[in-house]
């Protein structure tokens, strides 16, 4: 079935007035409703219409040496490495592609209902490594924190926009759950015991995010019809941007090229 | 309307002459009145000037006559006459040279005069014409141009000008320019001369500066041409009305007239006017030959420090002695001793009331000896356990203050933490990142200022266990009665309070035989039985009787009877304790006086027992480290209520004292069997008569120990109006003057606040005379405090003091500089009676001091004097010694610093709080800046360490004589303290003040002066010197300071083998007192002395 706009807009500006009287800040009133506002109004995104984005992250040049990370404070982590470990500033991918990029779509959503996963996103601690070193997941979605060293590590991220925390987290305990309610790409999370400790949560207000793998690739379903940006953004290397319109049922590729150059920044 | 009858009319119809006659002769004699009125009947105070006039006139005369005597001898003393001629000497030097200058500045002055007419004309016109310039717009080019022109003609213009030159007059013509260089150079070449000219009469000056000062230490006091010019100003003293006008800026002293004040005191006690009697002489009624006479008002101020202090021309005289300043009429209404005056003038015996109203919150108000009487026996009589009187021991207010704080707080942190997720909550919602972030910053300060809550409340717990160790009880812990009293000795005590102690504190209640019988069985009853005490083996009373003459306990208990008493009055007479006492208890109580049986939980109102702890598989203990309660970890009463400190007797010493103290009693004593306190049916009766009495504010009594005071606050007791004091059927008869025993009063009519505070204080019950009541408790139930008349003179001087304030506020004594830590440090220092063992103001006597085992050569055995204790010791380490007097955890029967004095500093047990206080209490006293950063000591060199080694050791500087080593054997016979402790203890500057004028700080010190001399600007050592000193100049003294700080143990015990070879056998023997084996011990064996 088809809504009508005009109940659509009345709506959307229920939603907002609601949202203002919680909020109590009258100040607020004429602005957009931020990327990060939870999603959930309007409808559910139509599964006939939706398309596809894919594409590849591609690497120019040649990637900067990793740095082998000097563990030997901590013995316990040391022994898990059979091979030095690495820094994970630029992870290349195969076949000049580039791993660890946050690639998400920008646009306006608000009049989907754009469901939050329930399933947590985890992050582990492995060899004092933080495994993903990269990862996304949407506002409010779960993110699980373990431990899986036999040494106590903290995780503390230092976000712009959103709570900052920092908890500590013995070998064996529970794991950590925590949420992010606001978009940012990406939070930086390190840890005070083992500095070279590093990782990067991205929080996306939409479910149209991916980080690439080996492969440097990205699929992004169930896009509704539209005009939208493609963000790719690199924890050394920046952030790149494409525009994209996709119709009805349609699929779009898309490659975005990150310099290598750019490392030496 | 009713028709008038017809009058005469009165003028034409009556004769008036007669009247007018009269009236006539009625208003001359009312003029003749008003005259007399006003020049003698309403003037007193003329005949008292005139009088003073001729007496004063009379002893200045003489003043004169024996000054001149006293000026003849001193001016013919060789002395004298060498200094006066040397003045002369040096005046006669500088004089051709100061004639000379002195012309030349003359002329200088002479020619400055000459051109200051021209200067001044030539400096306006120029100055006149460039406004004139500046003033022409620059547009307007012709007009400046002109102005220019005018500008450089008034330049231009010459002045002639008559010069005086060293030989004459020459004419001399100047411009503008001329003069005002001239005067310039002039001015420069004058200030030069009269510059060298000082310098030329420096040398005379000194010398007289010097003469002068010699007069002045030889011949104090006014100089017969002073006096002399005094007397003449006396003789044409004027009549006048002499008065001093207060006006302090928007407030109303006394609340008269809303202006300020105005005192005439002066006019009849003219001799209070230091125009009249210059403040460095005094003059008393004696001085003026009117000793005997009673109506004579000519005494100066007799305490002229105290008007340094409160200047006349911001107190006047009212203000702190009472009385109407403005009334003149008659000495009564003046002194305001009539009816509608509220404020009358102190009687003399009263005279510290003037100072209570603005120095209230003092413990201790210097020139006041009678008010600082007055709040100590107020604490120790105990009139504070039934009267509150704010600043007095308030902790158990303060508690619940505390605990009420604690509450708010609670409910604060709670309202806080819901805030904090709600706030974030409405950042996560936020429509964008600055709201977001604003309301994440928000809820972040509230969690830290949650946890400063948490250390806020942290420190009110601290305050509140603090508050609970403060609150002491003037009587003893009436729970353990059956553990510690005699049986039979309770109602007769509550009978004959005054008879069996009469020095006690206790009050004498007004008590009916079955009054006493009922509390006697209540107070009995509600006693603990156990757990049982040790049964202690007996003592040796000899030993003990030693112990208790030398440990000190003298500073505050006396021993033996009537004239025989010897000791303190700060405690209980001991005398015949041996009839009351149980000695096992004896023994526990000298060993500690602060053990309690069993510790008291005022969360569950009872005294908890091993059975609690058992609970909890905890051992019953409890102490001020074991303070919370195993039930529900809220704060115990773990130590008795009483100020009586521990002096860390050994279990053995305080069998021994126990033992003696046992033998103090009368053989013949005897009690009669008291059956009826085992009487179950008395105690409810009991109970309710001792809520009746408020027994409770002294003592603690099972069930009682929330009781509040059952009497009337006093801390404006001065203020009360008359009418509402209840002087009852006496009330007639103190209009009349007459006292309630038929006598006349000697001051006249005593119905005033001190007349009823008197009588009040003399027999409470007075004011039931001729009263019917029947009932026991309808009676006045005040009981008879044990006071002298003295001691009365001093309560009703503290109450009539205590009024509301009618001075401004910033009258009142409430500094806010150092001053407020002595204020608050007096307070402690006479709650724990410190000044029975330790001098701490400057001429203050400790009672050990007027002891007779402590006269002449036996002084030495005092405790130290602690006038210069804040300068003298690092506050770090008093904080430490004031909470370990022992220095060690493990050897606690001994003094920590001063192992050698027999007399021994107890354990106070003093709250964190109350050492803090004490600690800048005694930095206050000596103006040390807080908080308190070490002195910075210059490193020896190796060269100074060989010196410094040479000179401890050396004949002439016999150190290691006299202070202690740490070794036994040398220690016995030390009589000073253990260097090794300067480096914690002491203060450098302090050290270096005292090793060369010991006798400055501390009177009378064992510690000899002389040891250095001074050399231009460095002390240096008197005796002969080691020749490593073979020309070193730096200071001797801060020398061995240096050393002394930097003293290790290994160090000293060397030194104390070269001092052993270099005078062998120089120890002596004291008599080998049993003392030695409780006394001294090597410093050696606590780590960090």
């Amino acid at each position: 079935m088809k809504a009508k706009p005009v109940v659509l807009i009345a709506v959307a500006i229920g939603f907002a007035v609601g949202m203002i009287s919680c909020g109590g800040n009258s100040s607020t009133t004429t602005e957009q409703p931020a990327a990060g506002a939870p999603a959930g109004g309007g409808t559910a995104v139509d599964q006939n219409t939706a398309g596809t984005v894919t594409g590849t992250i591609k690497l120019d040049g040649t990637a900067p040496r990793m740095k082998v990370i000097n563990m030997a404070a901590e013995p316990a982590c040391a022994k898990v490495h059979t091979t030095p470990a690495m820094t994970e500033d630029v992870v290349p991918g195969d076949g000049g592609t580039l791993q660890n990029v946050v690639v998400y779509l920008k646009g306006d959503f608000s009049q989907y209902k754009l469901e939050v996963p329930t399933t947590p996103v985890t992050i582990d601690q492995k060899g004092c490594q933080y495994s993903p070193h990269v990862l996304a997941l949407m506002t409010n979605q779960p993110l699980q924190v373990t431990n899986t060293d036999q040494t106590t590590h903290n995780i503390h991220p230092v976000p712009k926009n959103n709570r900052e925390w920092n908890e500590s987290q013995a070998p064996g305990a529970q794991p950590i759950s925590q949420m992010f309610a606001r978009e940012e790409v990406a939070v930086p999370v390190k840890c005070n015991v083992h500095p070279w400790m590093k990782a990067y949560i991205a929080v996306i207000g939409s479910p149209y995010f991916q980080v690439t793998g080996k492969d440097g690739s990205f699929t992004l379903k169930n896009v509704p019809p539209g005009t939208y940006t493609v963000s790719a953004w690199h924890e050394s290397l920046g952030t790149q941007e494409q525009m994209v319109t996709i119709g009805a049922k349609e699929s779009k590729a898309v490659t975005i090229t990150f310099k290598a150059a750019a490392a030496a920044d | 309307m009713p028709e008038i009858p017809p009058q005469d009319d009165p003028i034409t119809s009556r004769p008036m002459s007669l009247l007018v006659l009269i009236s006539a002769f009625a208003l001359l004699l009312t003029v003749a009145w008003s005259l007399y009125a006003e020049f003698f009947g309403l003037r007193p105070w003329r005949s008292y000037q005139d009088q003073f006039r001729v007496v004063y006139s009379e002893y200045l005369q003489k003043q004169i006559g024996q000054r001149k005597a006293q000026e003849r001898t001193f001016f013919a003393t060789p002395t004298y006459q060498k200094m006066k001629a040397d003045v002369q000497a040096a005046l006669a030097a500088a004089a051709p040279m100061d004639r000379e200058l002195q012309k030349q500045i003359d002329l200088f002055d002479a020619q400055r005069a000459a051109i200051t007419t021209g200067f001044q004309t030539s400096r306006g016109k120029v100055g006149a014409v460039t406004y004139d310039l500046e003033q022409t717009p620059e547009s307007d080019k012709s007009g400046k141009a002109a102005e220019m022109k005018d500008l450089a003609e008034a330049k231009a213009q010459t002045y002639n000008v008559d010069w005086p030159t060293a030989t004459g007059v020459e004419s001399r013509k100047m411009t503008a320019d001329d003069l005002a260089n001239t005067f310039t150079s002039i001015m420069a070449q004058r200030a030069a001369l009269v510059a060298q000219r000082g310098d030329v009469d420096k040398p005379a000056k000194d010398a007289q500066a010097a003469l002068d000062t010699y007069v002045r230490e030889n011949l104090p006091g006014l100089g017969s041409s002073d006096l002399a010019g005094l007397a003449q100003s006396v003789q044409n003293l004027d009549i006048k009305l002499r008065q001093i006008n207060v006006n302090p800026p928007g407030t109303q002293i006394n609340y008269i007239g809303g202006v300020g004040l105005v005192d005439r005191c002066q006019s009849c006690h003219v001799a209070t006017d230091p125009l009249v009697v210059p403040v460095v002489m005094t003059v008393t009624k004696a001085d003026l030959g009117l000793a005997k006479s009673m109506d004579a008002p000519f005494t100066s101020h007799p305490d002229p420090d105290l008007l340094k202090f409160h200047p006349l021309e911001k107190f006047g005289c009212s203000p702190c002695h009472g009385g109407n300043g403005r009334a003149l009429d008659s000495v009564e209404k003046a002194h305001g001793r009539y009816e509608h005056w509220l404020w009358p003038l102190y009687y003399s015996a009263n005279y510290n009331a003037g100072c209570q109203q603005c120095h209230a919150s003092d413990a201790i108000t210097e020139h006041a000896p009678v008010l600082n009487n007055a709040k100590q026996l107020y604490r120790e009589k105990g009139c504070v356990g039934c009267h509150k009187f704010q600043g007095f021991d308030n902790q158990d207010e303060l508690l619940v203050a505390n605990r009420q704080k604690m509450l708010q707080m609670e409910s604060d942190k709670k309202a806080d933490q819901l805030e904090i997720p709600r706030l974030n909550k409405l950042g996560d919602q936020a429509t964008n990142n600055d709201a977001a972030n604003r309301y994440y910053a928000t809820a972040t300060n509230l969690t830290v200022t949650v946890s400063n809550m948490d250390a806020q409340e942290e420190q009110l717990e601290n305050r509140s266990h603090d508050l609970q160790q403060e609150i002491k009880k003037v009587g003893p812990d009436l729970k353990e009665v059956r553990m510690k009293i005699n049986k039979e000795w309770i109602p007769y005590w509550l009978q004959h309070t005054h008879d069996f102690r009469p020095t006690t504190k206790m009050p004498q209640f007004r008590l009916q035989s079955d009054e006493v019988q009922a509390i006697s069985a209540f107070i009995w009853q509600s006693g603990i039985t156990g757990p049982a005490l040790p049964k202690q083996a007996p003592g040796d009373a000899a030993h003990g009787k030693v112990l208790v003459e030398s440990r000190g306990c003298l500073a505050c208990h006396s021993v033996g009877e009537g004239s025989a008493m010897v000791g303190g009055t700060f405690a209980a007479n001991l005398s015949r304790i041996g009839e009351k006492d149980n000695y096992d208890y004896l023994v526990r109580w000298v060993h500690n006086p602060r053990e309690r049986t069993r510790p008291y939980s005022p969360f569950e109102k009872r005294d908890l027992g091993p059975e609690d702890y058992a609970k909890h598989n905890l051992p019953f203990v409890f102490d001020l480290d074991h303070s919370r309660s195993p039930n529900d970890g809220h704060e115990l009463v773990v130590q008795q209520p009483t100020v009586m400190p521990s002096l860390r007797l050994s279990i053995e010493d305080s069998r021994d004292v126990a033992s003696y103290l046992m033998t103090l009693k009368h053989a013949d004593a005897h009690y009669d069997a008291a059956n009826f306190m085992d009487d179950p049916q008395l105690k409810a009766t009991g109970k309710t008569l001792v809520q009746f009495y408020g027994c409770a504010g002294c003592h603690e009594i099972s069930g009682m120990e929330d009781e509040g005071r059952i009497g009337t606050e006093l801390t404006n007791e001065g203020s009360k109006p008359i009418e509402r004091l209840d002087f009852a059927l006496l009330t007639e008869s103190a209009k009349l003057g007459v006292l309630p025993d038929g006598k006349k009063s000697p001051r006249g009519v005593w119905y005033d606040l001190k007349g009823f505070f008197e009588n009040k204080l003399t027999n409470p019950a007075i004011f039931d005379t001729g009263k019917y009541k029947p009932n026991p408790q309808d009676r006045l139930r005040m009981p008879k405090p044990n006071v002298t008349a003295t001691d009365i003179d001093a309560l009703t001087t503290m109450l009539l003091g205590s009024t509301d304030p009618t001075l401004p506020p910033d009258y009142m004594y409430k500094p806010s500089d150092e001053r407020a830590a002595v204020q608050q440090g007096w307070w402690i220092v006479t709650k724990y009676n410190c000044m029975g063992c330790h001098q701490i103001d400057i001429g203050q006597k400790s009672v050990l001091m007027d002891l007779p085992m402590y006269q002449g050569q036996d002084k030495i055995g005092l405790p130290p004097v602690l006038t210069s204790e804040g300068a003298r010791v690092n506050p770090d380490w008093l904080k430490g010694f004031l909470a370990n007097p022992a220095q060690s955890t493990t050897e606690t029967n001994r003094n920590g610093v001063r192992s050698y004095l027999q007399v021994r500093m107890p354990t106070f047990s003093l709250s964190e709080d109350e050492i803090r206080t004490l600690v800048l209490f005694f930095g206050a006293l000596s103006h040390q800046a807080q908080p308190f950063i070490p002195q910075k000591l210059e490193p020896l060199t190796p060269a100074e360490v060989t010196m410094a080694r040479g000179l401890f050791t050396s004949t002439a500087a016999p150190c290691l004589k006299c202070h202690a080593t740490g070794d036994a054997a040398h220690d016995k016979d030390a009589t000073a303290p253990n260097f090794l402790l300067a480096k914690e203890r002491l203060r450098p500057a302090w050290t270096a003040r005292w090793i060369t004028n010991p006798a400055l700080i501390a009177p009378g010190t064992a510690m000899p002066s002389g040891l250095f001399k001074r050399d231009g600007d460095r002390w240096v050592f008197s005796g002969p010197l080691p020749g490593s000193f073979n020309g070193y100049m730096g200071d001797h003294a801060n020398l061995l300071v240096r050393y002394m700080f930097q003293l290790t143990p290994e160090e000293q015990r060397a030194l104390v083998g070269r001092t052993a070879a270099s005078n062998s056998g120089g120890a002596s023997d004291t008599g080998g007192k049993r003392e030695a084996r409780s006394g001294s011990r090597s410093a050696e064996h606590t780590p960090g002395l």
